[in-house]
């Protein structure tokens, strides 16, 4: 008995020596290059974080006079209350004068698959809106379907979760988001840039009907990250209108995207496809010209130059697309204009000169279905940082 | 019972308790009964000079690498550390056979949102079978994931650092 007892006493002795890890979560036992690179406050797991990204552009149209621009200046400020709980804030600068909160919210985490997030959060709708710091995409402008159909930076205050399945490579998220407004100031939906002009951005913004926002991702081939959106909701009518005809419309948003990588050949596409209810009363009541039905889509690959391995990366790119915000327009009430149905090639270099800084180069190929348009260039320079 | 019994007793519970963090030790924990199919197990901390693990490119600091014994019989060795995410840092478990061939690597805890795909089962798989004499390649031999280069970058660079200080610690003959 006492022979059993010691036995005992010592594996259990080992086993408590064995699990002497020391896991002390405040230090930084792996001193690696980045590990500080935004923890200002020397604890890693709790503290506050500060990164950015920014890209100042210049924009050479033929015939006409170029445009030099700060475009976009972004602090990222978060602090970490513990493992579960963090605040996450961009702000924004925009042309140097125009600011903006790009996103605030309040994020737990309940556990490995699921958190609660709360306040100002990006709409999560195909490549570009939630990816959309200038060195992870080729090219001086975000391509234009990530403007007139996907309205980025699109964001808006809401709450919902997200969270990841290991086991099968998926991540999803799914929120009620405050909708665009009807009237955004002086501004109206139309159809020159869709629904862009409702985005209320969480400034004293209306609401009075929910919008729901869902995507789902799978990255469970190798190299392959598809991607799958939804939005569905209608727009938001101030107090004084929103018994009328017209006064808001319904907007049904469906996006799907790839991104594809193997070794140093890159593709991606999307497709992004919008329906619009009511848009007739609309139109009648606010006398504009927002069509029924948006759809865009584009195509890249991209070609690395430098060999892998080294820090710095060459990106030879291509890029073809195709958007029409006046995809449909006779349950619009409106004549379709051609002028809307748009396309572009755009060509040219992404030199990422260290992994977060990238110098750009590309030419644009602008045209539209308008019988005999003529194609406009237009040359762009300039470079992104993101940290 | 004697009393030098109820001490050691004692002891040994008062070091379970000083362990890793409970959520660690329980993921690890799992881990490696799952990979060995092993109930009881032990893991012994290996130990090397400070003149050595200061020329390592990787952690070999106290309490990071142990041996796996299961009563007499080892089974391998596993490393725990943590590397860079974006904004904060993850910890890693390498499970090592007794070649120190890796035969599974996972992300124990990962704290943020972005790049958290690298905990993906499917992606780390591409782990399973290096070894000291594999230099790991973001992009070439270990593949990227969109939306998540920074933690993948970080994985890859973590990972090829401990297999390239394994290399020199045999170089050094300390194991």
């Amino acid at each position: 008995m006492k022979k059993a007892i010691l036995s005992m006493a010592i594996l259990v002795s080992s086993f408590g020596f064995a699990q002497t890890v020391s896991q002390d979560t405040t230090a930084t036992r792996n001193q690696q290059q980045n590990a500080a690179q935004n923890i200002l406050s020397g604890n890693i797991s709790k503290g506050v974080t500060v990164g950015g990204y920014a890209q100042i552009d210049y924009n050479q149209p033929e015939g006409q006079n170029g445009k030099l621009d700060v475009h976009r200046f972004v602090m990222l400020l978060g602090y970490k209350f513990n493992d579960k709980v963090q605040f996450v804030t961009e702000l924004e600068y925009e042309h140097v004068k125009e600011f903006y909160v790009e996103q605030a919210f309040l994020n737990y985490s309940l556990n490995d698959n699921l958190n609660v997030r709360a306040g100002l959060m990006l709409v999560p709708m195909g490549l570009i809106n939630e990816y959309h710091e200038p060195t992870t995409f080729n090219g001086i402008e975000r391509p234009n379907v990530d403007k007139s159909i996907v309205p980025t930076t699109w964001r808006e205050i809401g709450v919902g979760v997200s969270g990841k399945f290991n086991e099968a490579s998926l991540r999803y998220q799914a929120y009620i988001f405050n909708g665009f407004a009807s009237v955004n100031g002086t501004k109206v939906l139309g159809g020159k840039n869709g629904l862009r002009n409702g985005r209320q951005k969480g400034a004293e913004s209306t609401v009075n009907t929910p919008n729901l926002s869902a995507k789902l991702d799978y990255y469970g081939i190798l190299g392959l990250r598809l991607g799958l959106s939804g939005y569905f909701g209608r727009t938001q009518a101030t107090d004084d209108m929103d018994d009328i005809d017209g006064a808001d419309v319904g907007v049904a948003m469906i996006g799907l995207d790839a991104r594809y990588i193997n070794k140093r050949f890159s593709a991606r596409g999307q497709y992004i496809h919008t329906s619009i209810k009511d848009a007739d009363d609309y139109n009648a009541l606010y006398a504009t010209n927002l069509g029924s039905e948006m759809k865009g889509w584009y195509t890249e690959v991209a070609y690395n130059l430098i060999p892998l391995g080294r820090e710095q990366k060459l990106d030879a790119f291509i890029r073809y697309e195709q958007y029409d915000t006046h995809a449909a327009t006779s349950k619009a009430g409106i004549d379709r204009n051609l002028s809307y149905n748009r396309n572009e090639w755009t060509t040219g270099l992404s030199y990422h000169v260290a992994t977060g800084a990238v110098v750009k180069a590309d030419y644009q190929f602008i045209d539209n279905a308008v019988t005999n348009n003529k194609t406009k260039g237009q040359l762009n320079l300039g470079f992104g940082v993101w940290f | 019972m004697n009393f030098k019994y109820i001490l050691l007793l004692f002891t040994s519970t008062l070091m379970l308790s000083s362990g890793l963090p409970k959520n660690i030790q329980k993921k690890v924990d799992k881990e490696i009964k799952k990979i060995f199919e092993v109930e009881e197990f032990t893991l012994d901390p290996m130990v090397f000079p400070s003149e050595v693990t200061k020329e390592l490119a990787a952690d070999f600091g106290e309490n990071t690498l142990f041996t796996i014994q299961e009563n007499e019989k080892h089974l391998g060795y596993a490393y725990v550390s943590k590397a860079p995410s974006k904004t904060d840092d993850f910890d890693y478990l390498i499970v090592f056979d007794t070649n120190f061939i890796i035969i599974k690597s996972k992300v124990l805890i990962y704290r943020e949102d972005y790049g958290g795909e690298i905990g993906s089962k499917r992606w780390l798989k591409q782990f399973i079978g290096k070894t000291q004499g594999d230099t790991l390649i973001y992009g070439d031999n270990i593949v990227a994931i969109s939306g998540a280069t920074i933690s993948v970058r970080s994985m890859t660079k973590a990972i090829n650092d401990v297999l390239v200080s394994i290399k020199i610690l045999h170089e050094k003959q300390s194991f």
